[in-house]
């Protein structure tokens, strides 16, 4: 049985998903500052924010990361260095970057740890070899790589690999997609990516029909690699990361706490046994996504990966209903509500470790004690408090689709 | 400034011999990523080109899986001495060729790049054994001068043809080609259009490297060409390989006579990252320093619930400032405060759920400070 043990690296698009990915169980997260991120529409972290998200992961064990992943320009630079000075710190474990500037300014500014992000399409041992030249710890592979690929990489550049294991998936090489700079004035390079790769496209391919043929041609279905897991641990992947920081607390916490379990079975039992596996299947198919595909994780991607559909098709999700903010036998249990829900549906929370369990909602009230039939998004229910239930709980639903 | 170009053919030479070109980029169709020679068309046409004085770049601009790689180095060997310079996008292609030849490098620095310290990166790592880098198209003419008047080695940027949007290893037509078989060394090509973007007729090429998809429009700064050479700019870039180099001998005439729509892209500015503002209410990004906390509830004339986030907490007798989403600002004083219990307390602490009285007009999300 190996002893290797890759890191489960969730994606925290806030303060409060940084604590939900990390209280379900990953081992890192990786986060925005307000500036040099490519997820601009995010929340993203303040400074008081990162400081505060550094000291919570470090003292359960876990590792922050932060994205400086912008293709950064001349003036971008100028105000970087006192922004890592700060990272350097506040004791951050790595910085994510994509670009040989800002690599160069973060090894003159600091000794924090330097990730090379996915979108430098990092593809082979010579390019890993080249990065750990320029100063860099860690490579994210290019989502085009193999598992098997990336480890002959690992072994023979002699540096650090992370590879997506879960998430949405750009379709082109990443870096290498300017359809929103030259179609919506927004670079994608710098946070502006307009997504036109799920547009629906006509295409006129010249043949004899003058029909054209409609198709989401340049759609990527989402990566799921949990099955490819015993592979990643094979090859001695260091870090498996989970696409999202704009995604829900849902799905920071469920894509956490489902991999992280699976590893640690792993770690136990050395295998994965079938009825395992369908369960955590299951599990992240209660998540929103779209179809799933292994992707490139063992053969190069063909075209069963291209999700040809309309988005937002989403058959057979759950959906958050609300986190629990408040917890104890005094209050009661304290939900801060993001979908309505009724007197007597059935809910459920999610535990940090073990099998979801239902809440009892016969007996809603406000905050005020008084009865609730149906509770309303962005309010306050008080449930009847049970022991297991602790505060940053995700609490869930059948979608009503 | 110097003109470079393409060539698949004897024909192709002649033109650009006939333009007093002295370097001619030649794709070899493994190697690049629009590459139409195979090895024996590109010994032949490298040793033509070296015949009528030219320097032969071989292209390779391909990125590649560690698959590909591994093969493509074993295949290499058998065109070394027919070319002069090697041209590389990928960074393991630029590592291995330092390493492992003699020849010149020319660096295509078109993807990310934007910044003066990569490139100069870029310039230390190689060397003197660097020909030239190859810059964005998306540097504006303001960023180009500093570029070009500031790096020390040569410089190229396209001046006329296809804007590259998009790359992918995948094939994306291929599945939809009407059930024709598509052969290893073919291309399918197609135009494609959204009805979510204004923009129709998209030029889509799929081939053995994946899919690409271009710009309805093509890149063409020739009126700026005396400009570009002031600068410094070494050399402009001229790839006709989709309409045919014959159009080359007019370069004055050719906006005229081109059959494809032009655009300057962005080299009188870039601004594509003004609308960034506008992607997210900054009012709520401004959690620092007296930052108290966010309401989670307000319910009418009874409460505001807030999520204590300042490290010493809450306290009744607070002046506060609450900031509402849409900007409007209110200036309290905390009567009261309560814990979820109901209870009335001194003091609230960080992360805790506190109540304290209702403000008329404040709503979720609103963001409250200390004064």
């Amino acid at each position: 049985m190996s002893s290797f043990m890759p890191e489960i690296l969730a994606p925290a698009g806030s303060l409060d998903k940084l604590k939900v990915a990390v209280l379900y169980g990953a081992n890192a997260v990786y986060v925005g500052g307000q500036k040099f991120g490519l997820r601009t529409a995010a929340e993203n972290f303040t400074t008081d924010e990162l400081r505060e998200g550094v000291i919570f992961a470090h003292a359960r064990g876990a590792k922050v990361y932060v994205v400086l992943n912008s293709f950064l320009h001349d003036k971008d630079l100028t105000e970087l260095p006192e922004f890592v000075e700060f990272l350097d710190k506040i004791k951050v474990d790595a910085v994510i970057v994509s670009d040989l500037g800002v690599v160069r300014t973060v090894r003159k500014h600091s000794s924090i740890d330097v990730h090379v992000s996915t979108q430098a399409s990092t593809l082979n041992v010579e390019a890993a070899k080249l990065w750990k030249n320029m100063g860099a710890t860690r490579i994210v592979l290019g989502r085009e790589v193999s598992v098997k690929e990336a480890g002959k990489i690992k072994r023979e550049a002699g540096i650090e690999i992370e590879m997506f294991i879960h998430g949405s998936m750009c379709m082109a090489y990443s870096g290498n997609c300017v359809i929103s700079n030259f179609t919506q004035g927004r670079d994608s390079n710098r946070g502006g990516c307009a997504h036109s790769c799920r547009f629906e496209y006509s295409l006129d391919m010249g043949l004899d029909t003058k029909e054209k043929r409609k198709a989401y041609f340049m759609s990527s279905k989402d990566l799921e690699g949990i099955r490819v897991l015993p592979e990643f641990i094979k090859e001695e992947i260091d870090s498996l990361k989970i696409e999202g920081r704009m995604k829900s607390h849902l799905y920071a916490g469920t894509m956490s706490k489902v991999y992280s379990e699976a590893l640690n079975y792993y770690k136990d039992h050395g295998d994965f046994l079938s009825e395992k596996l369908l369960s955590w299947e299951e599990e992240l198919g209660k998540v929103s996504h779209r179809a799933y595909t292994e992707a490139s994780l063992v053969e190069p991607a063909g075209a069963d990966s291209i999700f040809n559909e309309r988005e937002n098709n989403t058959d057979n999700e759950w959906q958050m209903v609300g986190t629990v903010v408040e917890a104890n036998a005094k209050s009661g249990i304290i939900i801060e509500v993001r979908n309505a829900f009724n007197q007597g549906d059935y809910i459920e929370v999610i535990p940090f470790e073990g099998a979801a369990f239902a809440l009892n909602t016969q007996e809603m009230m406000d905050l005020s004690l008084a009865p609730v039939i149906r509770t309303r998004p962005s309010t306050l229910v008080r449930l009847p408090y049970q022991a297991n239930v602790t505060v940053h709980n995700l609490v869930r639903a059948r979608g009503t689709k | 400034m110097k003109y470079v170009s393409f060539a698949t053919s004897i024909h192709d030479l002649g033109i650009l011999k006939e333009e007093n070109h002295d370097e001619v980029i030649l794709g070899h169709r493994d190697f690049s990523r629009f590459g139409k020679l195979d090895d024996l068309q590109f010994i032949e046409l490298a040793a033509q080109a070296k015949k009528l004085g030219m320097r032969v770049v071989f292209e390779w601009d391909i990125l590649m899986i560690e698959n590909v790689f591994a093969h493509l180095i074993t295949c290499i060997e058998k065109f070394q001495g027919h070319f002069d310079v090697l041209r590389v996008q990928d960074p393991g292609a630029l590592e291995w060729s330092l390493k492992n030849t003699q020849v010149p490098v020319q660096f295509i620095a078109e993807n990310a790049n934007r910044n003066l310290e990569a490139l100069n990166g870029w310039c230390e790592y190689i060397g003197d054994r660097l020909d030239r880098l190859v810059l964005s198209i998306e540097l504006s003419r303001n960023t180009l001068a500093e570029f070009v008047s500031t790096l020390k080695v040569p410089c190229e940027l396209l001046g006329f043809g296809r804007i590259l949007l998009f790359y992918t290893p995948r094939n994306l037509l291929s599945g939809l080609n009407g059930g024709e078989k598509f052969r290893f060394n073919d291309e399918i090509s197609a135009l494609g259009e959204s009805e979510e973007s204004p923009h129709k007729g998209f030029p889509i090429v799929e081939n053995k490297h994946g899919t690409f998809m271009f710009h309805i429009k093509e890149f063409c700064l020739l009126e700026f060409r005396q400009e570009l050479a002031n600068l410094g700019l070494s050399h402009f870039r001229i790839d006709l390989r989709w309409e045919g180099l014959n159009f080359i001998k007019d370069l004055d005439n050719l906006k005229e006579i081109y059959p494809q729509d032009l655009m300057r892209g962005f080299f009188l500015v870039n601004k594509t990252d003004v609308l960034f503002p506008k992607l997210k209410n900054s009012r709520l990004q401004k959690r620092e320093g007296n930052y108290l906390g966010e309401v989670i509830e307000a319910e009418k004339s009874k409460h505001l619930a807030i999520l204590v986030k300042h490290t010493e907490g809450i306290r009744p007798g607070q002046n506060i400032k609450i900031l509402h989403p849409k900007g409007e600002e209110f200036e309290v004083k905390i009567h009261w405060l309560k814990d979820s219990s109901l209870t009335e307390v001194e003091h609230i602490g960080q992360n805790q759920l506190a109540l304290i009285p209702y403000v008329g007009g404040v709503w979720v999300k609103s963001q409250l400070f200390i004064q």
